[in-house]
């Protein structure tokens, strides 16, 4: 897949070498001369020193052959600009922009670009008080109305042990996989949960905190 | 144009202060946006209207500057992309009926007159009254 | 520098052309003012004689008006700044009141002295009197109250809601006026309609609670711009009426409402103004001082508890107000409840409203600041603080600028107020007297002790005279206006002595 992402700074840097291993193309659009030069060392990706949303800089990092596009500036109307151009003018099929105004989400929504913002995201990580140690990659995904949570289970977590199948959790949750030793399993009723598994989540938000709590057996 | 309409306009440089001052002259209702408080100096003391220091990109914002309310919303800041956004919330969230934005780069006018978006590019105008000038002079 | 002072004296006259045409406007738009307390001849034709000292000096101001607008006016639309502004503010709150001091001199039988005093304490809303009312005919005293109801509204407003005139914002700010809505005009027009409204509602009420339509009328006007003036020499004691007394206290609380404020209500906006400094600062105050003076003033003084009460109440609110009503006289209140008083006229209503005072917003403000300095001396010295305060409908951060602005302010109103009781005790009055009065005075409130009268000395008259107009336009307009004026007839002068020769208005 080629990936185009406009932008800077750690998060570029850090999304760029996920794709890269996934085995994905990747261009870089960066409007700062010395950030370029140091991704490009960094990095096996083709970067473009420029302003991602003017046309021309666009086009000449290849958009029109891009699958899709990213758009990770601080501005978010640099963003919404990089977005609406790659879709209008070079028909990029899947236009990806970070909005920094949790507001300007369902607004950039009406305009036909979709938006992620991370602010709702932290925000919702610090009001469920869970230890972050053990929540990782927490995505709010379908517009925030499914979150995917992977958690690493504790020896004194209260699941431990336990067939899933005599599991007692709140409806409308759902444990999708087991990671066991590097092995990723679908688990079935009758799959034990263990000490050190990583289980991948699925719940709805409403009730993701008791769905944790049941797990984890915190009482916050 | 009606007598008195109540009109937004987003950035206070040389456009956004002229027309805002003329606006208000002429007996409209104005609010001015900029993010830099100093720019409001460039107002005259013809001006009659309000002023918001923030940025326009944030829909609180424009809210406070009750963008809902506006026939008119009119964005002159010194980035195109500020403009385009602004113009479009306004016309999208707050049902604003006539937005305009001011666009530089020739390119991106095109690409935004297919959504539907009012532009008037000082580049395009300005090329054009030349390339006439040159024209006549040549003809003659 | 010759070449300059010429240059600049011919740029000056192009400017006074304005200035004295807009002034002009001004004075054309009170004479007709003048002419309405005729209406009066409606209901008591017998006084149809006094006309003569009513249409005389109206048809003066007015020619001179019209003169002065036909002569001078210029053909560029000229800009008008804030210091052009303060100038015709100045000049036409002058001419106004000398004008109107006329039918005082002609009918009453006052010097000129005393004329312009109840000239000025009535458009500067004080009321503050040397005349005797149980001798003034109808026509004088509603001349009186249409005096306080036109000044309190302010001659920016007036002029502002008339058809021709500038369009800027600064002559509102010269007089201290801010705008309700993002353009001056439809701003003017609003507060002209909301002064209409409560005028309505204010006289339907007082007739309603007891008094005669005549003085339903007069008190109205005088409430609503927190003036004063009554007919009666008792004031509101006359009725001596809990109705009436309520009725009065609501007028003169909307009167002493900043019509941002009033208008927000009108909006709906109760939790923005809820937030409100001055509505918090009179909450605290009315309360805290009707009760201070019940408990050590008013208890044992008056026949019955319900009259002590009722007195501590309204007492406190013409006061804050500065209104001027008054139920009772103050011979034989203890110095505590003049203590009160006195720090009540001081403090002042609202700010862009009828009244006068320091106004409570800068009250509010300098004990804000007092309570984040102290939070602040609690703070880690590099911490950053910043200083939120409610304005209308959303929060402002207040910075040094304007707290200095406001304690300059407060420096000069309580220097006016120490000069102005040292002439008074200089004149031979006592101590109490003399800070009361001239309390009353600078804050254009009205109550009186007794100095004021038409058997005052002349020094006392115009030092009041100089406290109601100071305290009335904000000291800085005053002073900035008058040292404009100097500075520019001087430039003048002297362009005309450098060039030897009468300049026939040349370049301009």
């Amino acid at each position: 897949m080629k990936v185009l992402i406009v932008g800077g700074g750690k998060p570029v840097y850090f999304l760029c070498r996920t794709f890269l291993d996934k085995g994905h193309e990747v261009t870089v659009i960066n409007r700062d001369h010395e950030e370029c030069v140091q991704m490009a060392r960094r990095l096996k990706v083709t970067v473009v020193h420029g302003d991602g949303s003017d046309p021309n800089i666009l086009e000449e990092a290849g958009s029109h052959g891009a699958d899709a596009v990213l758009a990770v500036t601080p501005n978010d109307q640099d963003n919404l600009a990089v977005c609406q151009l790659a879709s209008i003018q070079h028909d990029v099929p899947r236009t990806i922009a970070l909005v920094n105004d949790p507001d300007n989400k369902n607004v950039f929504k009406k305009l036909g670009v979709t938006a992620f913002s991370t602010t709702r995201t932290i925000a919702s990580m610090i009001e469920q008080r869970t230890a972050l140690d053990e929540i990782i990659n927490l995505i709010p995904v379908g517009e925030g109305k499914v979150n995917i949570t992977e958690i690493k289970l504790q020896p004194t977590f209260p699941v431990v042990g336990k067939l899933l199948r005599n599991l007692s959790l709140p409806t409308d949750s759902l444990i999708a996989v087991v990671l066991r030793n590097s092995d990723a399993v679908v688990p079935r009723g009758d799959t034990e949960l263990r000490a050190g598994d990583r289980i991948v989540l699925i719940t709805l938000p409403a009730n993701h905190g008791p769905v944790l709590k049941a797990i984890t057996g915190e009482t916050s | 144009m009606a007598s008195d309409l109540f009109i937004v306009i987003v950035g206070c440089g040389r456009l956004g202060s002229h027309l805002a001052n003329q606006l208000s002259r002429a007996g409209h209702g104005v609010v001015t946006i900029d993010a830099d408080e100093h720019a409001f100096g460039n107002l005259s003391p013809q001006y009659s209207g309000f002023r918001v220091e923030g940025d326009a990109t944030e829909l609180a914002v424009l809210k406070q500057a009750k963008v809902d309310k506006a026939d008119l919303v009119i964005s002159t800041t010194r980035d195109d992309n500020i403009n385009l956004m602004v113009a479009q919330v306004a016309k999208t969230e707050f049902g604003v009926t006539r937005v305009l934005a001011r666009v530089f780069e020739p390119r991106r006018e095109a690409i935004y007159r297919r959504l539907g978006v009012e532009t008037i590019c000082p580049t395009s105008v300005a090329a054009d009254l030349f390339l006439k000038s040159f024209i006549k002079e040549g003809s003659t | 520098m010759k070449e300059v002072i010429v240059r600049k004296a011919s740029y000056l006259r192009q400017k006074y052309r304005m200035i004295l045409s807009y002034t002009g406007l001004i004075l054309v738009l009170c004479a007709v003012l003048m002419l309405t307390p005729l209406l009066a001849l409606i209901a008591w034709p017998g006084e149809g004689s006094q006309a003569r000292v009513f249409l005389v000096p109206a048809v003066l101001m007015a020619a001179l008006g019209i003169a002065a607008r036909q002569l001078l006016r210029s053909k560029a639309d000229v800009v008008l700044n804030v210091q052009e502004a303060g100038v015709i503010v100045l000049l036409s709150w002058v001419l106004v009141c000398l004008f109107s001091a006329w039918p005082f001199m002609a009918l009453m039988g006052l010097n000129f002295t005393q004329a312009v005093f109840e000239s000025v304490s009535g458009w500067t809303t004080t009321g503050l009197s040397v005349v005797d009312v149980t001798q003034a005919s109808h026509v004088i005293l509603l001349w009186r109250s249409i005096m306080q109801l036109a000044g309190g509204a302010g001659l920016a407003i007036i002029m502002l809601s008339s058809i021709t005139g500038p369009t800027g914002p600064a002559l509102s700010v010269a007089e201290g006026r801010e705008q309700l809505v993002p353009h001056v005009r439809q701003s003017a027009k609003l507060v002209m309609m909301i002064y209409s409204g409560y005028m309505v509602v204010g006289i339907i009420a007082l007739r309603l609670a007891g008094m005669n339509w005549f003085d339903a009328v007069n008190h109205a006007f005088a409430a609503l711009s927190t003036g004063g003036f009554s007919t009666h020499p008792e004031s509101i004691g006359y009725w001596n009426s809990a109705a009436v007394e309520a009725v009065t206290i609501t007028l003169m609380f909307f009167g002493n409402l900043s019509f941002v404020t009033a208008w927000l209500l009108l909006r709906g906006r109760f939790r923005a103004v809820g937030h409100n400094g001055e509505i918090r600062l009179m909450a605290v105050m009315i309360t805290l001082c009707a009760i201070l003076l019940f408990l050590l003033t008013t208890r044992g003084l008056y026949p019955t508890l319900g009259k002590s009460v009722r007195v501590a109440v309204f007492e406190t609110v013409t006061a804050l107000t500065t209104t001027g009503f008054s139920t009772v006289g103050y011979g034989d209140w203890n110095s505590f409840g003049w203590v009160v008083l006195i720090v009540l006229m001081l403090i002042g209503g609202g700010t862009c409203s009828t009244a006068g005072g320091i106004k409570q917003y800068r009250i509010y403000l300098l004990w804000k600041s007092l309570v984040w300095e102290l939070r602040r001396s609690l703070l880690p010295r590099t911490a950053v603080t910043v200083n939120p305060v409610w304005e209308a409908d959303r929060q402002v951060f207040v910075n040094d600028t304007r707290l200095r602005q406001i304690g300059t302010f407060v420096f000069l109103y309580l220097l006016t107020f120490a000069v102005g009781s040292a002439v008074l005790t200089a004149h031979g009055y006592g101590l109490k007297e003399a800070l009361f009065e001239y309390a009353s005075a600078v804050g254009t409130v009205g109550l009186s002790v007794g100095v004021t009268s038409p058997s005052a000395p002349t020094g006392v008259l115009w030092a009041e005279i100089v406290g109601m107009f100071l305290g009335r336009l904000e000291f800085f307009v005053i002073l900035a206006g008058t040292a404009k004026l100097l500075g520019d007839s001087w430039a003048v002068v002297y362009s005309r002595r450098v060039t030897g020769r009468f300049e026939q208005g040349a370049g301009v």
